[in-house]
């Protein structure tokens, strides 16, 4: 996937300025950088769910907008924060929903099994029959990751997964998406607001200042003292735990 | 394509709730076509018929419509204390039926044959709306507030042009108009009753494909843009299909403004699922169920003293009342 130019103006200002960057495929890709910076305006416009005002997405050899939206969903999932549903679906109901692509709403057999197998990789089979708006956010995320997996498409974008959660289930989502990487073979790009998540649990780091990319590399290359302290204007330390660099800041 | 394999649990209990509530519904209908029927006397039999088969259909096809369309439109909007109604659909059928008596006269083909008229204003209705509502939509960014607000304004907005109309209007069109305009539950518009049927049919026949989009859509925009639906095309297509639905509703009965509420909530409730196929048949059985057996209290216990709309307002009134307590207390 390789973004060219890529630029969104709100009321003439620009939101995402010029941006251009290539998604290395198999890898986890975070992108950080502090609120407004244009992150998740960048994802959006990567899922189509933003328009864009100018500049090229090319997706498998192909520009992204000239794609049909039904072969689009087969290789590339979103996952954005707001996710209510205001009906009674069972976890079950919501995972067999990511099949419609494929189905167009009457699963075969085959679905079925994609989307039992997707429960379980989930750990999520002893909730299958309960409604979605009774289990608790972690869970809830959870599902909706399962529903992905059915998805069964080779990049992912999840839009502040840890958001709303406390530390073990951000941990343990974080963990999810090194295993969709790492098990599953795809490539997730996501936007993360705790730095260290991304340090500890990315491979590529692209951090974004105002709407432009400040900075694109490797963990390594990204989390050092003075890219840190330039991108958020606080001051960091960086330390190394376990191979990763981990920074501090106060 | 092999269907879906096996029915859940909650699916099958769901299919039972149907056929009581089918069973109940035509227990009504019966009710209401033999109450006080002279069977022993052919002629008089013959012609109670010729009154209540008529209604009967009428009665059907409205509940069918309604249900139906305000099923479709909480979707949409992702809102289930929401009707169509609360858009302004009516004002403009009511607007539309009057301009066009009003611009073409009496004495015109379409003053005089209801089921032209009623040809007409479908066409105009559907694309008023497609213009009015699919942009009032896609400008609001779908955001209920919005687009209830401004189906307020909207509502008082055509029906103030349509009163306006009608003062200036020659008397004798005003006439003409005047018998098609004033439909409600006691004074069905039948003499349209093949067409809206017609018209129905086909609309159920096309929603039959939309169904599992429609499912899709309650996950919210973002979601059906991720699995593949075309969004903004997809919700204009339902919202034509809604207004084509309050159209007919409206050609034949009249406003009734909190009928779509109730029996939509009432199937939500009983069936508590998102498949729309189970959810509209619910909405619409509900909606026959309370309109045939409302009219047989109306005109055999009542005597015709209260409308059969009455009760459905003051029933409707409270329901709403408790419905927005509930989304409160959660």
């Amino acid at each position: 996937m390789k973004i060219h130019n890529l630029t969104k103006k709100y009321d003439g200002k620009p939101v995402v300025d010029t941006v251009s960057f290539t998604i290395p495929k198999g890898k986890v890709l975070s992108l950080i950088g502090p609120n407004g910076a244009g992150k998740s305006t960048v994802m959006g416009m990567l899922s189509r769910l933003i328009a864009k005002d100018s500049g090229l997405i090319e997706f498998e050899g192909q520009e992204l907008t000239h794609w049909k939206s039904r072969e689009l969903a087969k290789r590339l999932a979103i996952l954005t924060q707001t996710n209510n549903v205001s009906m009674k679906l069972t976890v079950e109901e919501l995972v067999a929903f990511g099949r419609f692509p494929y189905s167009g709403g009457r699963n075969t057999a085959e679905d079925q099994a994609l989307i039992a197998q997707a429960i379980a990789y989930m750990e999520l089979t002893d909730l299958k029959d309960r409604f979605i708006d009774e289990l608790s956010g972690g869970q809830r995320q959870r599902a909706y990751i399962a529903m992905v997996i059915a998805q069964d498409t080779e990049y992912v974008l999840l839009d502040e997964p840890t958001n709303n959660l406390d530390i073990y289930h951000a941990a343990r989502m974080m963990k999810i998406v090194r295993r969709l990487c790492d098990e599953l073979g795809k490539t997730v790009i996501l936007v993360l607001h705790e730095i260290n998540f991304a340090a500890f649990y990315s491979d590529y780091v692209c951090a974004f200042v105002d709407g432009r990319i400040a900075k694109f590399g490797t963990v390594k290359e990204v989390m050092t003292k003075e890219t840190l302290s330039d991108i958020y204007k606080v001051d960091f330390e960086v330390i190394e735990i376990a191979g990763k660099p981990l920074s501090i800041y106060y | 394509m092999k269907q879906q394999t096996v029915l859940t649990k909650a699916q099958r209990a769901n299919q039972r709730r149907l056929v009581i509530l089918t069973l109940l519904m035509l227990l009504a209908a019966a009710a209401y076509l033999t109450v006080d029927v002279n069977f022993q006397n052919e002629k008089l039999f013959a012609y109670a018929m010729r009154l209540r088969i008529p209604k009967l259909a009428v009665m059907l096809i409205t509940a069918l419509s309604i249900g139906g369309a305000t099923i479709v439109f909480q979707s949409i909007i992702r809102n289930t204390i929401v009707t169509p109604c609360l858009l302004g659909m009516n004002s403009l059928y009511t607007l539309i039926h009057t301009a066009v008596v009003f611009v073409l006269g009496s004495g015109s083909i379409v003053a005089s044959n209801p089921n032209a008229a009623f040809g007409v204003d479908i066409v105009l209705m559907g694309i008023a709306s497609t213009v009015i509502y699919s942009w009032l939509f896609r400008k609001t960014k779908y955001n209920v507030l919005y687009v209830l607000l401004i189906g307020t304004v909207l509502t008082s907005f055509f029906g103030s042009i349509q009163s306006t109309l009608l003062r200036v209007m020659d008397p004798n069109e005003y006439d003409a108009l005047l018998a098609s305009l004033v439909a409600s539950f006691s004074n069905v518009n039948s003499r349209i009753i093949l067409f809206s049927l017609l018209l129905l049919a086909l609309l159920l026949f096309w929603l039959r494909r939309e169904l599992a989009l429609l499912d899709v859509l309650t996950l919210g925009r973002d979601q059906a843009i991720n699995l593949g639906v075309d969004y903004d095309r997809c919700v204009g297509r339902l919202l034509l299909g809604v207004t084509l639905c309050i159209a007919i509703a409206t050609a034949m009965v009249g406003p009734i403004s909190f009928m779509g509420l109730i029996i939509a909530n009432l199937s939500r409730q009983l069936l508590k699922t998102y498949r729309h196929g189970q959810l509209i048949a619910g909405s619409a059985l509900f909606g026959m169920f309370v309109l045939i057996g409302g009219q047989t209290l109306v005109e055999h216990v009542f005597a015709y003293t209260i409308p059969v709309s009455v009760f459905i307002t003051v029933a409707g009134g409270i329901y709403f009342l408790y419905l927005l307590l509930r989304e409160r207390r959660r």
